[in-house]
């Protein structure tokens, strides 16, 4: 655990900064895919829309945090304004920032599937190196476990559901760059996306101890993650399942 | 469309007689059966099984029991698995707390000071589970870095925080745990022993992680 980076007299917090430098290689990627799939035209559009998104998905984390932490938040509204890395959720990220964008694209009439289809490709880069923060920083702890590859955080030996989230984004990663090649229809790549991050949430959070819960214990991301993968499937239903005659 | 597409390319006149003669004859009759109501049927399956993992891997407080490692070292120094240098130093009431009559309790040594914004936002959440964990045999000694006990129990009460606060005027805490960073985190277990230290602002995930699982430990 390294939450802390010490450059002399300098202290950097490592979390915050691989989230810093996983927002630029994903806006990076971002751009690029959208120059590959769409010219300069899109580019320039996709330049514009990312910081929007990223805005959205800055306040999405930070309320989505501090909405499901509201015995804490509720009684220090001051924390939803506080330079705190670690009061940020990543579905609320993911809602926010899609909502951002989506709505940018509705107010200037722009189609926003090509946009999604690039960022779809630039996002699990920037998830593999925000997950490595998380394990730097100790956040996101795991179960206590006793397999092989357990890494020690906290004064445990747990699982490295951190690692698990960055071996699941690569994976993902590589499918979409597979699906990329053949010539899928718009708005495939964004939902193949979304069902294998719904699949990864849903199954990696039940080895998290410190999720967000709802009543009964309930984990917050882990419904997130089925209505994800729901609506994945469902755009698979409506868009390339065939009808029955 | 897409089925009378598939059935042109097979023979009209051939009917399966319930054998399966390699790959071409599955991907002949497959597509016949009507897709949309396989998927949603696949669909349903999905909704319910997710919902059965959800509800079979729901947080349950207790944490996992582990028996606590043996300690690494005898010696006492600010590092993990070595005993917590002992000290003793008063609250802002005037109480005098030494560390070691804490011994049995898990506790959170954070050390701190009103004027850093990160030791402030992170008061809220060790509250919060001074709260929690209290009854369960936690506590914090929230260790202030020379300030004097007036601007402390102002600030102390105007956030709403109960937990005990010191005063380490000198710094000689500070010192002796080297803390170069504000805030500084040592959580020891319930025979003394430092089991992690937290250098800067933590999470709640990590602090009610980590003392979830040490105040289930026997001690």
């Amino acid at each position: 655990m390294y939450p802390l980076l010490e450059l002399g007299p300098v202290r950097l917090s490592s979390g915050g900064l691989l989230l810093i430098i996983a927002v630029l290689i994903g806006t990076w990627l971002f751009e690029r895919h959208a120059r590959q799939r769409g010219g300069e035209q899109l580019v320039e559009l996709a330049g514009r829309c990312a910081s929007v998104a990223l805005l959205g998905a800055l306040v999405g984390a930070r309320l989505w945090y501090g909405m499901f932490s509201w015995d804490v938040y509720g009684r220090s509204p001051g924390l939803f304004l506080a330079f705190r890395i670690g009061d940020f959720a990543w579905p609320g990220a993911l809602a926010g920032g899609a909502l951002a964008g989506y709505l940018w694209c509705r107010h200037f009439g722009i189609s926003a599937v090509e946009l999604a289809d690039a960022a779809a490709l630039a996002l699990p880069i920037a998830q593999v190196v925000a997950s490595i923060g998380l394990l730097l920083s100790g956040e996101a702890l795991g179960a206590p476990t006793v397999l092989p590859w357990a890494v020690y955080l906290s004064g445990v030996a747990r699982h490295p559901t951190q690692l698990y989230f960055a071996a699941a984004a690569l994976v993902s990663r590589a499918l979409l760059a597979w699906g990329a090649r053949s010539a899928a229809r718009p708005g495939m790549l964004t939902a193949f996306y979304l069902g294998f991050q719904g699949i990864a949430m849903l199954l990696i959070e039940a080895l998290r101890v410190d999720s967000l819960v709802v009543a009964g214990g309930i984990r917050v991301a882990q419904v997130s993650g089925l209505l994800l993968l729901l609506a994945a499937l469902w755009w698979q239903r409506s868009h390339v399942v065939a009808a029955p005659s | 469309m897409e089925k009378v597409a598939i059935l042109s390319h097979t023979d009209n006149n051939r009917r399966w007689t319930g054998g399966l003669h390699g790959a071409r004859d599955i991907l002949e009759y497959m597509p016949i059966i009507h897709l949309r109501r396989t998927w949603d049927a696949f669909l349903i399956t999905t909704v319910v099984l997710g919902s059965a993992f959800i509800w079979m891997t729901r947080a349950t407080p207790g944490g996992t029991v582990v028996a606590p490692p043996a300690a690494a070292a005898t010696l006492p120094a600010p590092f993990t698995n070595h005993p917590a240098p002992d000290f003793t130093l008063t609250t802002i009431d005037g109480t005098r707390v030494r560390l070691s009559d804490l011994r049995g309790q898990v506790v959170l040594i954070n050390i701190w000071a009103t004027w850093c914004p990160p030791c402030r936002a992170e008061m809220p959440v060790i509250q919060a589970a001074y709260e929690r964990f209290h009854s369960r045999g936690f506590t914090v000694l929230a260790v202030n870095q020379q300030e004097d006990a007036t601007t402390i129990q102002a600030y102390l009460r105007e956030n709403g925080l109960t937990f005990p606060a010191l005063l380490d005027g000198a710094a000689e805490v500070g010192v002796a745990y080297q803390a170069r960073a504000l805030p500084s985190s040592f959580f020891v277990d319930r025979r003394g022993i430092i089991r992690a230290i937290y250098r800067g602002p933590m999470s709640r995930g990590v602090i009610d992680g980590t003392i979830e699982h040490l105040v289930a430990e026997t001690p």
